[in-house]
């Protein structure tokens, strides 16, 4: 126990009849990059929900620096330090870019505090700062995204296909951005793009069909091209 | 130029060309004074509307209860105005009924305790099918909550068995300060003594059963409030005799200015009540939904007649600022002398509606500035474009759900209070202006404010305009007889409008394509 800031224990979440996940686990050790890799539909941004309580598992434990959080409402386990960065870079299009990370705060001034890192590491946010969120670009959002997550006290940051749509140059940044940021805070990462995930994760789970069928540190998975194939079809 | 901005000038456009083309027919003076009539009923339309627009834009509720809010709203403004005796002797049963039940829910925690543990013992065999909030969960609940539930109810009828209400609300004469009902209308303080302690009981045995919902406050801290309010009721009962006399004695205008603060704060409680007990479990059920408010609809209206009586009561009286009766003819003559009417171009139009203009205005600009400025109004525009992801934030996005319809009702209610000297209040009332604030709402886009308000102008606009149709015609410069259209025109005018508008622009004016 205790060095695990996320634990999660054989959790089965339905969405409507579908039975989505039928027993997901993954264990995730403070400060570190966790990847979670699977095929499209194979139950990863479920998971992600089900820890934060969006979809709240209806069998199986969640704990959050050991403390049980299954069942409990979703901005109760946020307001316990979870940021979430949702696929499709879910931001507010008609606040500014300002009201994006504002209402993220917590406390009144976390957007203060956080100002130098949140800019040091998004330097656009700050020239786009009095513009809604509709009028960015994919990359400036996806950034934005990122950013309003790291505007309170979060110590784990949940965050789902970050670099999907994105040209490779962004990419690139974004990858820049996620390092520097998990020196903060730990970080789960649902990626489809496999080098993406495989160069910047220290620990991986592959989810498969609802069910987490592997994990272990990520230089491991770089070894065993059969399970790379076999689950991810992606080549090493 | 943004498509929304577009927008806004076409509507504009639209609405000037109808000024226009009225004033080419009727003159300036009529187009005036037809033009401020729409604005009135503009600003009660949109008292209404604003709310609907923010419920449907963050929780996608079509609350069809909305006019009934408008109604209760003005019948409860319209009480405080001229019988607080009703309200005198009611209140207190609620306020007692609300502190047992408080007192309940704390004493029913290790009930509630026990059954989640029975419903986690029962998920960790994998037989909880339902889900956090289904079926299944309920089942656990029924057995003891549903007893108590039904003794609940029982002594809650035995309570109010016999209660005079008939009495209490015979007031008709009173709503121009004048007669009062005598002492013995009254139910004995011995007896409504009584009534307390039942509501009490009821409430203590319902509080297990119906209140769910975290514990933030500590036993003793719940106990001590829940005390504080009994006394509160305990105390206004007492009082029941002075504080009617007091408030029948108070000047009209403070009567009327605790009309509206009552009137809004019954109309914003029960719709946060409604929205906390029985729109919340229906949420992403539109069916359903629309069913219940449909439902609550009705019912809301009998209880009122129930209550009130079928009958509608004439128009309440005006505060003294509108009051005299003269003819002011300047804003400024006005100010000193407080006339009912002022001449507009020549021709007299009444001062209390100037005043439901403005109290629209007031409530267009106030609201307009907490969306905009506060970080309520931050978390509310965040909300209606993506609210789990506001709750992903820590946000506790259901209370601001309450809070929002109980906002919304609140400024129906308000509505209906303002609406009162003008329409007087009748139980259909809720009905006809509801049906126009949904228009409205959808003139302007579903869930957009900006789009609410122009949508509630453009339609009391063309509701005025119809009305002139038909009472005086229009003479067109083409036409040698002046043109005159029959009522129904009148009343088809706002449906016209809406048919243009979504010929146009199907999502409204504001509006976005889903």
């Amino acid at each position: 126990m205790g060095r695990y800031l996320l634990e999660v224990r054989e959790i089965h979440t339905f969405i409507g009849q579908f039975h989505i996940l039928q027993g997901v686990s993954l264990a995730v050790p403070e400060g570190s990059i966790t990847a979670v890799l699977g095929r499209n539909g194979a139950g990863k941004t479920t998971t992600l929900k089900s820890v934060l309580g969006l979809t709240p598992p209806r069998r199986g434990r969640v704990l959050l620096a050991g403390q049980e959080v299954q069942g409990r409402p979703a901005y109760e386990i946020a307001a316990m330090g979870v940021g979430y960065v949702p696929e499709h870079r879910a931001i507010f299009t008609d606040l500014t870019v300002a009201e994006n990370l504002r209402i993220a705060e917590r406390r009144r001034g976390d957007l203060e505090r956080r100002a130098d890192f949140i800019f040091g590491l998004f330097p656009d946010l700050k020239r786009l700062y009095r513009l809604p969120g509709g009028h960015l670009s994919g990359g400036q959002q996806q950034m934005l995204a990122i950013a309003r997550a790291l505007v309170p006290d979060n110590r784990l940051l949940l965050i789902d296909e970050p670099s999907e749509g994105l040209a490779p140059i962004l990419i690139q940044q974004l990858m820049e951005a996620i390092r520097r940021l998990s020196e903060r805070v730990t970080v789960v990462l649902v990626e489809q793009n496999f080098q993406m995930a495989s160069q910047l994760a220290d620990r991986y789970v592959i989810i498969d069909d609802g069910r987490s069928v592997r994990s272990g540190p990520m230089a491991e998975l770089l070894e065993d091209e059969a399970t790379v194939r076999r689950y991810l079809g992606a080549v090493v | 130029m943004g498509k929304r901005s577009r927008a806004a000038i076409a509507s504009i456009v639209l609405a000037l060309v109808l000024v226009g083309l009225a004033y080419a027919g009727f003159g300036a003076t009529k187009t005036a004074s037809v033009f401020l009539s729409g604005l009135t009923l503009a600003a009660l339309y949109f008292l209404l509307a604003a709310g609907l627009s923010l419920i449907f834009g963050l929780m996608d509720v079509l609350n069809f209860a909305h006019g009934t809010l408008f109604m209760i709203g003005a019948y409860a403004g319209y009480s405080t105005f001229g019988n607080p005796r009703l309200l005198l002797n009611t209140l207190p049963l609620f306020l007692t009924l609300l502190a047992g039940g408080m007192v309940g829910a704390v004493a029913g925690r290790p009930l509630r305790a026990w059954e989640r543990t029975v419903r986690r013992r029962r998920a960790g065999e994998g037989q909880d099918e339902g889900g956090r909030q289904g079926l299944p969960a309920i089942l656990v609940r029924l057995p003891p909550s549903l007893i108590l539930a039904l003794l609940a109810v029982g002594v809650l009828l035995w309570g109010v068995r016999g209660f005079p209400l008939g009495r209490l609300v015979a007031f008709e004469a009173t709503a121009t300060g004048g007669a009062i009902p005598t002492a013995e209308a009254q139910e004995p303080l011995s007896r409504m003594l009584l009534r307390l302690v039942l509501m009490a009981l009821a409430g203590l045995l319902a509080g297990p059963a119906l209140v769910r919902g975290r514990e933030r406050r500590g036993v003793w801290g719940e106990v001590a409030l829940a005390v504080g309010i009994a006394l509160a009721g305990l105390l206004l009962l007492l009082a029941r005799d002075p504080l009617e006399g007091f408030l029948l004695g108070l000047s009209v205008d403070l009567r009327f200015l605790l009309a509206l603060i009552a009137g809004a704060a019954v109309g914003g409680l029960l719709g946060a009540l409604m929205e906390r007990t029985l729109i919340r479990p229906f949420y992403g059920n539109p069916i359903t939904q629309i069913v219940l408010t449909l439902g609550l609809m009705f019912v809301g209206t009998e209880l009122v007649k129930a209550v009130w009586g079928r009958e509608g009561h004439p128009p309440m009286t005006v505060p003294s600022l509108f009051a005299e009766s003269c003819r002011s003819e300047t804003f400024l003559a006005w100010l000193t002398e407080h006339c009912s009417s002022i001449g507009v171009l020549g021709r007299a139009f009444p001062t209390y509606r100037l005043f439901i203009i403005f109290v629209g205005g007031v409530i267009l600009v106030g609201v307009g500035l907490l969306l905009q400025y506060s970080r309520l109004g931050m978390i509310i525009r965040a909300g209606v474009q993506d609210s789990e992801m506001v709750e992903a934030l820590g946000i506790n996005v259901r209370r601001v759900f309450t809070l929002v319809f109980g906002l919304g009702s609140a400024l129906a209610a308000l509505g209906g209070v303002v609406a009162a000297p003008f329409v007087g209040v009748y139980p259909e009332m809720g009905g006809i202006f509801q049906l126009q604030a949904f228009i409205a709402v959808v003139i302007g886009g579903m869930g957009s404010y900006a789009g609410t308000a122009v949508g509630a102008l453009l339609l009391g606009l063309a509701r005025a305009f119809g009305d002139a149709l038909v009472t005086s015609g229009i003479a067109l410069p083409w036409a040698e007889q002046a043109l005159r259209a029959s009522p129904a025109v009148a009343r088809a005018s706002t449906v016209l409008i809406m048919a243009i508008v979504l010929l146009v622009r199907p999502a409204g004016i504001f509006g976005r394509k889903e």
